[in-house]
């Protein structure tokens, strides 16, 4: 089966906030805390551009929101993923999973080559 | 899994709980800066940078909450926002809102009413069941290639062998007049003649009653020689709804009610449907009548050409095939019967375009008219548009500093410019619906029938989908000159940046386009009206002026032989003559310019194989050639030695004398008229000058004139000369009728310029509109000029202090905006060439004795309009002049 196509910077930032949530409900500030932990950094996005795609996912009906308290006694919106949206979480990570073999494949096979 | 209402519901919702959704993010983001802030301080940031690193990490708040809300609404909320901040705009600028909404509305609503009329007429089905399986068989004269008659042999032929058409029926070609007697005196009413199967046919069904049966069908009517019928006897009708409405007053009872038609009483025995139009025109009352004794008659029954044919084609049968069916019998019959039938063509045309007729040029003529004014509209609207966004430059930079896309700036424009044309738009079906009223009356008579002229909910769409296309296409402009120079226009105070070449030259091309769709249009406008001038402007071959004419109908049942006819003929004229101010008096059978018989003319001695040529005839009164002041060449006219028992004699044209005698010998010869072998000679005493019988042919066509006294028919056309106003005469006239008898009605009273301004009406109305659409254009393109121009000056007022103040002259100023306007109205002239040889192109079947490339046309279209876009020119140019560089300079 050919690999999804899609916008590799958007799909991936929705892969991982589908990855984040799939371990239970949590807030965009945490989602986006988690992500830069994670990779060390090395994924720097503008943080508040994680918002439209939890808009776009919530439209999607990948995931559901509901205002909640924090454990600090604060306000927060909190973001769970959807049956939708699990099964989309794995389908997604398949496929970047094959996308990045792939294409690493072809990268050390040129560097091989050269 | 929760239940989710469908996209679009949940768009149209968001749109109207955005405030909530606008306060759910501003807490939800503030709540994410905040933690940022606070991890940062942890970090050891103090906290005013913690703040600013965080907010720059986090990004636009603005933008992030506009791209949410456009997942939520799809957009739709922007939309909103759109329309109310055009409608802020719009208020904002009264003036500008009001002068660009009229001229829209005139745009679109002419647009609107013209596409009304093209719609009713050439798209919509005809009022029958099926309409589309409908054809129309044509016969007449190969040679002119016209629509004409068939003869009844014909007809039953075709019917008998052909098997590509369901049913085939026959009718009177024409609606003849005909007097109602009713309660309130006798009243002028039209009739046609159909066969019984005629409605079943055209699948039309009664609205109250019956259509005509077998048995309905008597066999009174039998054409004769010289176009007269026998006399008409069936009892039966069938009434129109307009008929029913006039005459009967809408009677609930008129059923099996009898009314009396040529003083014959007749039984109704049923209404036709209000949308009901018949192939011959507007018609009361109906008779069935059978072709059985036509076909009986050895001479007329190929002979005579004077029945319409209306056929319908089998379920499943394609047109072409019953074409060419019906023309491969034709061909058997050309054989059959070479002597009636080898002059003749025939043609099977489907029943719409027949109804159609001639009108489908000048319609399409009138809705490319109406397309090239609101293309003028939508070119004055982007150029004025432009001008605005230009100086709101400033408004869009700081916005799109705020984080507005330009995707957004962009739809925001667009949204403005439809609110305008909608706004236009609904202003334009008024108009359209308005004008229709005013159009009713002058275009019913030169659309056919069944046209409607009424705006239905198709039109409504079209013209919203009209409008909107409008307000993209000149919403475009502005739209595109918002791309570049953003950045710079914050910086700059936004009075003292020159304008950018991208957008001048978007001006210059707006300037230019809107020269060269009025030149097109100016020029069609011109060619129209210069075909109408030679028409009306050459002479027809007789004075109009100062005859008044009339029409009487003799019921055959009160006069029935010629001899009463032409005893009551010589009583009216005289009684005529007695009416002060009358200097003659003259009848005939029909009006000049509008004669319908054709006879075929066979010289004598000339073998009996030969197929006739087919000359105009009519029968007129002694005094006929004087009252018309038509001048007689040679020999003489009418007069009393002309007896009802003597040979036929013969007056003819000149034209008709060089066609068949070249030799100037005509005076004297004997003809044939007619399809009868046998029938008299007629010898030929005179020749007259040509009168054209076609107001839009520039040639006369051959006539031969016959004598009242030796033939008489029983519809009488009164000319009479009159010193003054000829109307004055009316009332005198009707009295001097109901003096010989009270139960004649005097029909179509009016004076002969008025008999052939009706008949060029179908050719004067195109012409009016193009013209009053070429003036829209004209000034529509003036003022358009004249903007454009007025805030190129106003952008450049410090340019040109600058220029004063350097010592530049006030001259050089003025050829400075002169070179620039010059240039675009060049380039306009030169697209405008092209747009002429499409118009031409349009209007080349309309053109009438001018060439389609007129010198004098082009050189006046492209001279007003260069006058006109001058004087546009001259107040910018003035004030440009007059800067004072002192106060341009000091604006800064």
């Amino acid at each position: 089966m050919p690999v999804r196509d899609f916008d590799l910077i958007q799909g991936t930032l929705d892969l991982l906030v589908l990855k984040c949530l799939s371990s239970g409900p949590n807030h965009g500030y945490a989602i986006a805390s988690r992500i830069h932990q994670l990779s060390d950094d090395a994924l720097r996005i503008e943080e508040g551009s994680l918002y439209p795609a939890l808009y776009r996912m919530e439209e999607q009906g990948l995931i559901d929101s509901e205002w909640r308290m924090t454990e600090n006694n604060r306000k927060a919106k909190f973001y769970k993923l959807t049956r939708k949206g699990r099964a989309a979480a794995d389908a997604e990570l398949d496929s970047w999973l094959r996308l990045s073999k792939a294409v690493t494949r072809v990268l050390r096979a040129l560097e091989q080559g050269a | 899994m929760t239940l989710r209402a469908p996209r679009f519901v949940r768009r149209i919702l968001a749109v109207f709980t955005w405030r909530t959704q606008d306060r759910d993010m501003d807490q939800e983001m503030g709540f994410h800066i905040e933690n940022m802030t606070r991890e940062y301080v942890r970090a050891g940031m103090s906290e005013a940078d913690a703040a600013r690193a965080a907010r720059k990490q986090f990004g636009s708040v603005l933008r992030h909450k506009e791209a949410g809300h456009d997942t939520r609404s799809g957009h739709l909320d922007e939309l909103v926002q759109d329309v109310k901040s055009g409608l802020r705009q719009l208020t904002g600028a009264p003036m500008f809102a009001v002068v660009a909404a009229i001229t829209l509305a005139l745009g679109i609503g002419v647009n609107a009413a013209v596409f009304a009329v093209v719609k009713s007429a050439l798209l919509d089905a005809l009022p029958y069941t099926d309409a589309d399986r409908l054809v129309r068989v044509y016969g007449g004269a190969r040679a002119q290639l016209q629509r004409g008659p068939l003869s009844a042999g014909t007809i039953s032929d075709i019917r008998e062998r052909q098997r590509s058409l369901a049913s085939l029926s026959a009718f009177m070609d024409f609606a003849i007049d005909a007097v109602y007697g009713g309660d309130s005196g006798p009243q002028v009413a039209r009739m046609a003649w159909v066969e019984h199967s005629f409605f079943d046919t055209l699948g039309v069904s009664a609205a109250r009653g019956r259509v005509f049966r077998r048995e309905d069908a008597l066999s009174g009517l039998i054409p004769l020689t010289g176009g007269a019928f026998a006399p008409d006897a069936p009892s039966a009708v069938m009434l129109t709804h307009s008929g029913w409405t006039r005459l009967l007053g809408g009677d609930e009872a008129v059923l099996g009610r009898d009314v009396r038609v040529n003083g014959i009483p007749r039984h109704v025995i049923g209404v036709l449907p209000s949308n009901y139009v018949g192939p011959m025109g507007a018609v009361d009352f109906y008779f069935a009548f059978d072709l059985a004794p036509v076909r009986g008659n050895a001479i007329v029954v190929r002979g005579a050409q004077w029945l319409g044919g209306v056929g319908r084609v089998k379920p499943g049968v394609a047109h072409e095939v019953a074409r060419d069916e019906i023309a491969a019998i034709w061909t058997d019959l050309v054989r059959e019967y070479p002597a009636d039938n080898r002059a003749l063509g025939l043609a099977t045309v489907p029943l719409h375009e027949s109804m159609i007729g001639n009108t489908r040029t000048p319609l399409l003529v009138l809705m490319a008219s109406a397309g090239l004014v609101l293309f003028i509209t939508c070119a004055n609207l982007a150029g004025a548009l432009l001008s605005r966004a230009l100086s709101r430059r400033k408004e869009f930079a700081v916005r799109a500093a705020l984080g507005a896309g330009r995707g957004r700036l962009v739809r925001q424009l667009l949204t403005e410019s439809i609110v305008l044309a909608v706004t236009g738009g609904v202003a334009g079906v008024v108009i359209a619906s308005v004008t229709l009223d005013r159009l009713g009356s002058v275009a019913a008579r030169t659309l056919p029938g069944y046209v409607t002229l009424s705006l239905d909910w198709g039109v409504v769409l079209v013209t919203g989908a009209i409008a909107i296309a409008t307000g993209l296409l000149f919403g475009a402009a502005p739209a595109m000159s918002i791309e570049r120079s953003q950045q710079s226009a914050v910086r700059d105070d936004s009075r003292g940046t020159s304008e950018s070449r991208r957008s001048l030259r978007l001006r210059g091309g707006l300037v230019a386009g809107q020269m060269a769709l009025c030149l097109s249009l100016l020029v069609g406008a011109g060619l129209l009206a210069r075909s109408l001038w030679a028409m009306t402007g050459q002479s027809l071959g007789f004075e109009p002026d100062g005859v008044l004419t009339a029409a009487i109908q003799l019921p055959l049942r009160d006069y029935p032989t010629p001899q009463s006819r032409a005893l009551f003929r010589t009583r009216l004229e005289e009684e005529l003559r007695g009416l002060p101010g009358v200097t003659a008096v003259a009848t005939a059978t029909s009006i000049p310019t509008a004669v319908r018989q054709r006879s075929g003319v066979t010289l004598e001695g000339a073998p009996s194989g030969d197929a006739p040529t087919f000359v105009i005839t009519t029968a007129v009164s002694d005094d006929y050639f004087r009252t018309l002041e038509i001048p007689l060449r040679q020999g003489r006219t009418f007069g009393a030695q002309d007896l009802p028992n003597t040979p036929t004699r013969l007056v003819i044209s000149e034209s008709m004398a060089r066609r068949f005698w070249p030799d100037g010998n005509a005076i004297g010869q004997r003809v044939r008229l007619g399809p009868n072998a046998q029938a008299p000679l007629n010898e030929i005493v005179g020749i007259v000058g040509d009168v054209r019988n076609d107001q839009a042919r520039p040639d006369a066509e051959p006539m031969a004139y016959m004598s009242t006294r030796q033939n008489g028919a029983p519809i009488l056309t009164i000319l009479v000369r009159a010193q003054g106003d000829p109307l004055a005469l009316a009332s005198p006239m009707e009295g001097a009728v109901a003096n010989l008898d009270r139960g004649l009605a005097l029909q179509r009273v009016m004076t002969m310029p008025v008999v052939l301004g009706e008949g060029i009406a179908g050719r004067r109305l195109p012409v009016l509109l193009m013209t009053g659409f070429g003036v829209l254009a004209l000034l529509l393109a003036s003022v358009g000029v004249y903007a454009m121009f007025a805030s190129l000056a106003a952008a450049r007022e410090r340019e040109f202090g600058i220029r004063l103040a350097l010592g530049s002259s006030p001259g050089a100023i003025a050829a400075l905006v002169l070179r620039q306007g010059a240039s675009w109205m060049a380039a306009g002239l030169a697209v405008g060439a092209f747009g002429i040889v499409l118009v031409v192109r349009l209007v080349s079947d309309l053109l009438y004795g001018v060439s389609p490339f007129d010198p004098i046309t082009v050189g006046a279209s492209i001279a007003i309009l260069g006058t006109c876009a001058a004087l546009a020119l001259l107040v910018p140019v003035r004030r440009a002049t007059r800067v004072d560089a002192a106060v341009a300079l000091r604006a800064q």
